[in-house]
């Protein structure tokens, strides 16, 4: 349900191509980040590696590869296949499960800070929808099974 | 002017209420008509949630914009990401009514409905098409000419273009047009464009962060820039939080780092304080004291005048 894919077509495209690793800036300033090398894996069938791997979350997702590729599809999408992978076999940086877990909690990454808001005299912040979203979470989970619901 | 709701989002009402503060400030004086809404969660973050389930994360902002869709209002967002997250997930639903059945089907169970009428807007764009740079410029008291200032966009405001529509993706000018309307320059450099690196913080790679940031930064001191000027909570945690820990380990950079709101806040006449200014980290005095330099000289143009106007002796 509401899954992520990957379009094998544009890959094979993309390993023929290479023209966003030379504006990507993760590829220009990060030792070892090549996603041209995770394609090719991905592609021979040969990705196991890449999960375990720091450098598929070194993109950044700032969408440079999808605006300039010919496709309008980008180097991207291949790294957040693999990420989600990773999730759904728990290798996730610490951080992106911490993230996660206050996420399926709260509904939210943060709560706004009371105190300063009072010194700076903002208004009263919106209610927060988190008991919607918590009985939506269960809907959801309840139409996709446990199976779907990765890194917990 | 069609009513909005402002879409706040985690990171400033979490971390930075000050931008919060300078938003308000400059949308109430602009007299937008903006509406407090009740009922928002997280836009949801890409990285963090879209990474581990796509569905949750389509849901999630679907969720969102239907709480206005069924207000009728837009929405304007400080954060770039806030946008981008949902006009993503948006324009991904419009094109695919299979899709959008399927998250209707669910939403239905909470009482919502996605249309996605509602227009999903980047502050920035917002200010340059709906209120225009003229009705900026003419509220400016006190300008910033002689000031220069270097942009940074923030990907997220204009990418992906396909679901934003807003500006060129690989080269954009909205700010840019703000920025000169308030009367400074802004510069032109090879990194201008270049992802503030952030994202790295949120995976556990904080080395590799501040990496990414010293290489704009080493640039905007090389070129001499007044100050960073930028419209997203992340690329401000990015450049200002992460520019004073190296300044604390002694990697001193310089450069203050100042949100789109806080300078046409200034430049209507609004008090640094008013602007929550002193909660920047990384001293923004010296833009502040180069600022007041500049309008404490008369201008050439008000000597010259001014001269022409004395009684002359022949
Ligand atoms: S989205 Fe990722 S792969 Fe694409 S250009 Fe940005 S950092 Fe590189
Ligand atoms: S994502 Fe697009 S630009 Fe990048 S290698 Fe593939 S086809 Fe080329």
């Amino acid at each position: 349900m509401l899954d992520t894919h990957l379009d094998f077509k544009l890959l094979e495209m993309c390993a023929r191509c290479e023209a966003c690793y030379h504006i990507c800036p993760s590829s220009l300033n990060i030792e070892g980040y090549d996603p041209r090398a995770v394609i090719k894996d991905i592609l021979a069938g040969d990705y196991e590696k890449w999960i375990t791997s720091k450098h598929i979350w070194q993109c950044l997702e700032c969408h440079h590869c999808l605006e300039i590729c010919f496709q309008h599809y980008g180097f991207e999408n291949a790294m957040t296949a693999l990420r989600t992978l990773a999730a759904k076999r728990g290798v996730t940086p610490p951080q992106v499960k911490r993230g996660w877990d206050m996420f399926v909690k709260t509904g939210r990454l943060g709560e706004p800070i009371m105190p300063a808001r009072k010194k700076l005299s903002l208004p009263e912040p919106g209610a927060s929808g988190k008991e919607e979203f918590l009985k939506l979470l269960g809907v959801y989970r309840e139409a996709k099974g446990r199976e779907g619901t990765p890194a917990e | 002017m069609k009513e909005f709701a402002v879409f706040w989002g985690c990171t400033i009402q979490s971390r930075f209420p000050f931008l919060e503060k300078s938003t308000r400030v400059v949308m109430d004086a602009l007299g937008l008509p903006y509406r407090e809404v009740d009922g928002f969660t997280c836009c949801p973050e890409k990285s963090l949630v879209n990474n581990v389930d796509h569905g949750l994360w389509t849901l999630t902002a679907a969720r969102n914009v239907a709480i206005v869709d069924e207000m009728e209002l837009d929405i304007v967002s400080p954060c770039t990401g806030c946008v981008s997250n949902l006009a993503t997930v948006a324009s991904e639903l419009k094109v695919d009514p299979g899709k959008k059945e399927e998250v209707n089907g669910l939403l239905k169970e909470v009482g919502r409905e996605f249309k996605g009428e509602a227009k999903l807007s980047h502050l920035v764009p917002f200010l340059h098409d709906e209120v225009g740079v003229n009705t900026i410029k003419a509220r400016i008291e006190k300008d910033f000419s002689g000031m220069r200032f270097a942009i940074h966009y923030g990907c997220h405001m204009m990418r992906p273009s396909h679901a934003l529509k807003n500006d060129d993706p690989l080269e954009p000018k909205k700010f840019d047009n703000i920025i000169r309307a308030l009367g400074a320059v802004s510069l032109e450099f090879p990194t201008k464009l270049m992802c503030c690196g952030q994202g790295l913080d949120r995976v556990d790679q904080h080395d590799m962060a501040l990496h990414m940031a010293r290489i704009k930064l080493r640039e905007l001191k090389r070129i001499g820039a007044d100050a960073l000027v930028l419209c997203c909570p992340s690329c401000y945690l990015q450049f200002d939080n992460n520019q004073f820990l190296m300044e604390r380990e002694g990697e001193k950079f310089g450069i203050p780092v100042l949100y789109l709101t806080d300078l046409i806040g200034l430049g209507m006449g609004f008090q640094p304080e008013d602007m929550g200014l002193s909660y920047h980290r990384v001293d923004v005095g010296p833009f502040l004291e180069k600022w007041e330099r500049g309008h404490s000289r008369p201008s050439p143009a008000a000597t010259l005048t001014g001269e022409l106007n004395v009684e002359g002796a022949l």
